[in-house]
């Protein structure tokens, strides 16, 4: 009989697990939030959530990071006084990015649009979207999200013709 | 999607070889992939991970809350309280087993509420002394009973039967003997009075420095559910597991040096500053008897006491628990060890898992 797992010193596996994910989750926030300064607060605080109940050793941790990453972005992207503050954030970095006042204006439209269109979608195409739009795979996205593998092409579609819709509205946050 | 092999497997991808129309269908889904990529289009992330992790580590509630991570508890779900509420309660062992002092042998259980915040005020301990681990808990998950008897020394127990809908894979978590030592200091705990303006109450001789040493374990979990990786094809989520899970437990025991437990318990709670979430703790766990308080998170679970047959028609006196959204439910009980059944199911099934435990 073989061991499948020993944890080691939680530390140590904890860094570990940071190492190999803090990118990608920070990613998947960014690719909702599109703000990396707060995309970064969610990458870190949903670090410490999963360290503070959970082994870092366990199988199902960046399951488990990618899909809280996507719901806790996403729960930011709803509350008001957070989108306002990204928003500014967000434009001040634009203008630093891009001469063109007309590029700026463009950018920050499209953003607005689109985050908030994502905001109105229910929570599990909204996560599906932004995981696969964040180069996660099928089988990723599936255990993420805790559906079949055979699930997620269906789910993406419908997600992309949701978010299309609703961003077709063109309606203002 | 269209990037991605598993997007088309098998017969699927055959078909579509060969099918006008599903490629046709694919165009469309290709330029709606394309669109919905380019509307996400976010700012540039540049990431510092060794920075970001030295801020995680520094932020107080990045550590475990009792020294060591739990591995097996369903992420985001309600049921996962019952776990928790169980692991409070050992913790509330090890404390028990301090405020009891010498060698501490219960022969049954009590329910004792206290809130989430009690119980986490006990790590202000180290505002009056020092608290580490000598032994650290070593958990370990291994495929067989063998295995985990050469970890713990202790044979897991056998379930009778298993309640419909929970799986029959099992895996098992093992962990040696782990030793704790609170040392007291008298400099510590003056420096925290001191903020508060008021001086030390009077020490009890051989108080500085008085050391408990608190030994917990061996213990042995069995956990039901599919540890494994989800196939393809296939909706199970290894985070959705475990369904059951059932511990035994070495009872703690504690020693101390220099001056009694309850004289160090006593005079704790006397100091100026303490905070009343650590004198409950200190009070409640403190309260004497033979039978072993199990501090459950009011907040959370509901509790009830049960009996748990233990063979030849005797039965022992247990604690049922069950989680405010009637999803799990749990039972704690000691026979010479200290168990405890849990899991996503019925109380009736747990108990039934408890009365045929063997």
């Amino acid at each position: 009989m073989r061991a499948v797992a020993t944890v080691r010193p939680d530390d140590e596996s904890f860094e570990a697990l940071f190492t190999a994910e803090y990118a990608r989750v920070a990613g998947i926030a960014n690719r909702v939030l599109a703000d990396p300064h707060e995309a970064e607060d969610v990458a870190q605080e949903v670090f410490i959530d999963f360290h503070r109940l959970h082994s870092s050793s366990a199988q199902y941790a960046p399951a488990w990071l990618h899909r809280a990453a996507a719901h806790e972005a996403l729960n930011r992207l709803r509350g008001a006084k957070r989108r306002q503050r990204r928003e500014l954030a967000q434009a001040a970095e634009d203008v630093d990015r891009t001469a063109d006042p007309q590029a700026i204006l463009e950018l920050n439209e499209d953003r607005r649009r689109v985050r908030a269109a994502l905001a109105r979608l229910a929570p599990r195409p909204a996560a599906v979207l932004v995981l696969r739009a964040s180069g996660l795979s099928y089988a990723e996205v599936a255990q993420a999200i805790g559906v079949g593998i055979g699930q997620v092409g269906t789910l993406l579609r419908r997600a992309e013709a949701a978010l299309r819709k609703e961003v077709g509205r063109g309606t203002s946050i | 999607m269209v990037d991605d092999p598993d997007a088309h497997t098998g017969a699927e991808g055959r078909h579509f070889e060969t099918c006008a129309e599903c490629k046709a269908r694919y165009e469309t889904v290709a330029g709606d992939a394309r669109a919905i990529t380019s509307l996400l289009a976010a700012p540039e992330l540049k990431v510092d991970v060794g920075s970001a992790f030295n801020r995680v580590r520094s932020a107080p509630a990045a550590r475990p809350r009792f020294g060591f991570g739990l591995p097996v508890v369903r992420p985001g779900s309600r049921p996962m309280v019952l776990a928790f509420a169980a692991v409070i309660a050992l913790a509330g062992l090890v404390v028990t087993a301090i405020a009891q002092g010498g060698i501490f042998t219960p022969t049954s259980v009590e329910p004792v509420p206290v809130s989430v915040t009690d119980i986490q005020a006990l790590s202000q301990l180290s505002d009056y002394g020092s608290l580490t681990w000598t032994t650290k808990p070593n958990l370990q998950i291994v495929t067989s009973a063998d295995e985990a008897k050469s970890i713990s020394g202790l044979t897991p127990p056998k379930v009778a039967n298993l309640p419909n809908g929970v799986s029959k894979t099992v895996t098992y978590a093992a962990t040696p003997k782990a030793v704790a030592v609170f040392t007291f200091s008298k400099d510590k705990t003056a420096s925290s009075a001191a903020g508060t303006g008021k001086n030390l109450p009077a020490l009890p001789a051989g108080m500085d420095g008085a050391q408990l040493t608190v030994t917990v374990g061996p213990a042995v979990a069995e956990i039901f559910g599919n540890m494994t990786p989800p196939k393809a094809g296939s909706s199970a989520l290894p985070a959705d597991l475990p369904q059951l899970v059932i511990v035994k437990s070495n009872a703690p025991v504690a020693t101390s040096t220099q001056v009694s437990v309850k004289q160090l318990a006593d005079y704790l709670v006397t100091v100026p500053g303490i905070s009343p979430e650590l004198t409950k703790a200190i009070k409640v766990l403190g309260a004497g008897g033979t039978a072993l308080p199990i501090p459950v998170p009011a907040e959370y679970a509901t509790t009830s006491k049960v009996k748990v047959q233990i063979g030849d028609g005797k039965t022992v006196n247990g604690v049922a628990l069950g989680d405010d959204t009637g999803v799990g439910a749990g039972v704690i009980w000691v026979n010479s060890f200290v168990y405890a059944v849990g899991g996503t199911i019925k109380l009736s099934d747990a108990l039934d898992i408890a009365n045929h435990l063997t």
